[in-house]
């Protein structure tokens, strides 16, 4: 998706995550609207999304490791996590992204 | 194979395949291909988001609410004579017609029946469950075939509570259903049947968009609340004037404007009342 929206909180503790999505298709459409909700609510640190459309930049998403989608990837910081599925579990988000003990 | 076949053997196991399973994917990557594979029911979504929205109230949403409810719409069919819900009955799907148009219909104790609205592209079905009703007070029959996007009515009523572009819309269509019935109340006291028929055929003619279209005696007799001889007694003048034809359930439209001059004023207040409220 050419026009496929960057959501961009920048501060020094940033959380960097690629999400890979298929255009429109409704666990896409839920897994942007899970995350964005998650982040507001417990990133207030800044927190910067990448999204990539798989059916417009399937290689990159190929190249990635990327198996199926919606997918989450937190790229930074350290460790790395990889979330499947539509984020409605926040539990399971929170918990890969390193948000609870 | 079929495509979810292919889709699990490229996935096998971990968690992509749980995910499959569980309904929580959209595609599937193929190294082999170098391609993304839409997973059917995310395929039929995008074949509905890209393409133009024929429901009027659907048409309304922003784009990001209409795409919203893609996961919980279904595309059906719907059949000439087919009965969607019957009175007293619990209404488990709500009906946003394209091409369909669907009569309702008030059945009395000795089983008459009398047409108290019709529904096409510019509304929905099952309104009463926004209003807090489960139960259809109509009986409802698909009067011209088509297809509709329908919803369950319990993700109807996320869909109101999480989408408030939606609630307002259905809300102007039940306003403008609530006018019509009120103009409909008086216009069956007073108006003859010749003008009402008349009305009635352009209202139909706004919703299949077409001056053709098929409607039997019996339907006509129940819209109008009169038996088969008044409904050929005003079939055969409106016939005689030259505006309509009328022959074993096809229905021609020759002249719209002198339709409408033969029509009572409760045609031009409806179709206002939806213009303004459902456009």
């Amino acid at each position: 998706m050419a026009d496929a929206p960057c959501l961009t909180h920048p501060s020094a503790a940033v959380v960097v995550m690629r999400l890979y999505i298929a255009q429109g298709a409704p666990n896409s459409v839920k897994a942007i609207a899970n995350l964005e909700a998650i982040c507001k609510e417990h990133l207030p640190e800044g927190f910067e999304i990448e999204i990539i459309d798989v059916l417009e930049f399937p290689l990159r998403a190929l190249a990635d490791g990327i198996l199926v989608t919606p997918s989450l990837s937190k790229v930074s910081p350290f460790p790395a996590a990889q979330i499947i599925g539509d984020l409605s579990n926040r539990s399971s988000v929170l918990v890969a992204l390193g948000l609870v003990p | 194979m079929n495509a979810s076949g292919r889709i699990l053997r490229l996935v096998k196991r971990g968690p992509e395949r749980r995910a499959i399973e569980s309904g929580q994917v959209d595609a599937v990557l193929d190294a082999a291909t170098g391609k993304a594979l839409l997973l059917p029911e995310a395929r039929h979504a995008l074949s509905l988001v890209g393409g133009p929205i024929a429901n009027r109230l659907l048409s309304a949403l922003p784009r990001e609410d209409y795409r919203s409810l893609l996961g919980e719409l279904e595309l059906v069919s719907l059949t000439a004579g087919e009965v969607l819900y019957e009175p007293g009955e619990r209404i488990r799907h709500v009906y946003f017609p394209n091409d369909a148009h669907v009569s309702l219909l008030t059945v009395m104790a000795d089983r008459k029946a009398l047409e108290v609205g019709m529904v096409g592209q510019e509304g929905l079905l099952g309104i009463s469950l926004a209003l807090g009703a489960e139960i259809s007070p109509v009986r409802v029959v698909v009067q011209g075939s088509g297809s509709a996007l329908r919803m369950k009515a319990a993700s109807f009523g996320g869909a109101l509570g999480r989408c408030p572009a939606l609630q307002r819309e259905v809300h102007r269509y039940a306003y403008a259903k609530l006018l019509q019935a009120r103009q409909t109340a008086a216009c069956n006291r007073f108006h003859e049947v010749q003008a009402r028929l008349a009305g009635w055929l352009l209202l139909t003619r706004d919703r299949v968009r077409a001056d053709q279209f098929h409607v039997t005696h019996q339907m006509l007799g129940e819209t109008l609340g009169v038996r088969r001889s008044g409904v050929t007694n005003a079939a055969t003048a409106l016939q005689r004037r030259k505006l309509i034809r009328y022959c074993r359930g096809d229905m021609r439209i020759l002249d719209r404007k002198g339709l409408q001059a033969a029509s009572c004023e409760c045609y031009e207040t409806v179709r206002q009342d939806i213009e303004r409220l459902c456009a």
